[in-house]
């Protein structure tokens, strides 16, 4: 358990500073802006207590918040994000992977248990924030395109590393 | 009250999900309707520490590009020093110093932090209060406009650039002097779109677009980019105008913040006007 902490708070600088530093300054056709960075809150084990995190969620978005710019919808985001992930592991994942405590990935779940979960999640964050971050209806179909487009590219990502640098824990 | 022990242990998340939420729409809130509030200054001043580090590094990959334009700048500027100019009517240049008052100065800084690729964009600079900064400042690039202060804490500063939905610099044509209004669509970061010019007047496309210097933030004549295509807009009679920002925004570095000492001056004066 010890472990999962430390490994975890790894997990969120490098996560948070791999956002921060290089995804937010890369310029990829314009309409691509992935944000990776919600997959700590997705990658968290399948029992970390809910307000857990929920708080992680919230640090992660206020870190991320905080580089950007302009404070707040990264965070309330991202909460929701966390409120939700319960429901969603409830949906996706069967009784016996909950029960034993398993990371999200490719490596413990398989491609097609993870796959759905991490779209429709990274699908709704996207949504969420590209729609907030505007806030009005004037640019909808520009807004669509960059939801749809960035979520690819998220996902995409994610999944490399995902396969690049996680193994079945022991 | 063993039941409701029990209900709050049930569902304490939903009352925790509400308050983080409650906090992060308060911090939202804060944000749009007062400039400069204690929380942006906070998160402004600790993603300048943090940014002033990496900067360091990531500094040295656009060295070459940021040099090139500090370059350029400088031959233009030593263009225009008295002694570039041979003076021809020795009796109509007569050097006098009270006929000039300094309206801007100029505080060079850095930028350390930036997006480019979101709706709306920002950058930090790393001059704050401590160097004279202060809200609504303009900020301007060796190449041309850039976008105005909105936060500033004690050693960083916070720029909504003009790759931004609020951003609307006054601008005009160089060559007509019609003024019209700068927006950014979104999308790509080098392509800018010009509204309320009215198409009674002729444009061409390569025209150069400057700011009017009408807003108080802006000197006359800093250079916007340049017209690469243009339509009449049938219902409203205005143009529809295509720029090309003079300023590469991905790899601006070095800039100014322009103080405007008559600034306070021209809000009062506009003040007055509302007043009554």
């Amino acid at each position: 358990m010890n472990k999962d902490i430390i490994v975890g708070f790894i997990h969120f600088f490098v996560i948070a500073a791999f956002q921060v530093f290089i995804l937010d300054g890369v310029h990829l056709l314009g309409y691509i802006n992935p944000l990776i960075y919600l997959w700590f809150i997705l990658m968290l084990p399948t029992n970390t207590p809910k307000w857990a995190v929920l708080l992680l969620s919230f640090s992660m978005g206020f870190v991320v918040d905080i580089f950007a710019g302009y404070i707040g919808f990264h965070c309330a985001v991202l909460t929701f994000i966390g409120f939700i992930r319960p429901l969603f592991i409830n949906i996706f994942f069967s009784g016996k992977e909950i029960e034993s405590n398993l990371r999200p990935s490719i490596a413990e779940m398989g491609l097609s248990t993870f796959l759905p979960y991490l779209a429709f999640l990274v699908f709704i964050h996207h949504f969420l924030y590209f729609s907030f971050e505007i806030f009005s209806f004037s640019e909808f179909f520009k807004t669509l395109l960059r939801i749809f487009l960035s979520s690819i590219t998220t996902i995409l990502l994610i999944l490399l590393f995902d396969f690049l640098f996680f193994r079945k824990r022991k | 009250m063993r039941n409701l022990l029990r209900f709050l242990k049930r569902y304490y998340y939903i009352f925790l999900f509400i308050l983080l939420e409650g906090i992060s729409f308060y911090i939202i809130s804060q944000n749009s309707y007062y400039q400069g509030s204690a929380i942006t200054i906070f998160a402004n001043e600790i993603a300048g520490k943090i940014s002033t580090k990496t900067q360091n590094i990531s500094h040295y990959f656009t060295l070459g590009s940021s040099n090139e334009s500090l370059a350029k700048e400088n031959a233009r500027l030593r263009s225009k020093i008295e002694n570039s100019y041979v003076k021809y009517q020795h009796k109509a240049f007569q050097y006098n110093d009270t006929i000039y008052k300094q309206q801007f100065e100029y505080i060079d800084a850095k930028v350390i932090q930036k997006t480019i690729n979101k709706r709306n964009n920002y950058f930090i600079l790393n001059k704050g209060s401590i160097h004279g900064v202060k809200n609504n400042m303009g900020v301007i690039g060796p190449d041309g406009i850039v976008g105005v202060i909105i936060n500033v804490s004690q050693n960083f500063s916070l720029v909504m650039s003009v790759l931004h939905q609020d951003s609307r610099p006054n601008i005009k044509n160089a060559r007509t002097k019609i003024s019209g209004t700068l927006v950014w669509e979104g999308g790509n970061y080098s392509k800018g779109k010009l509204i309320d010019i009215p198409s009674s007047i002729p444009l061409k496309i390569g025209d150069t677009i400057i700011t009017s210097g009408f807003s108080q933030d802006f000197p006359e004549g800093i250079s916007v980019g340049k017209i690469t295509n243009f339509q009449k807009d049938k219902g409203t009679g205005f143009y529809v105008v295509d720029i090309k920002f003079s300023v590469d925004y991905n790899k601006l570095e070095f800039v100014y913040i322009v103080k405007n000492f008559f600034k306070e001056e021209q809000q009062q004066l506009t003040k007055d006007i509302k007043n009554e």
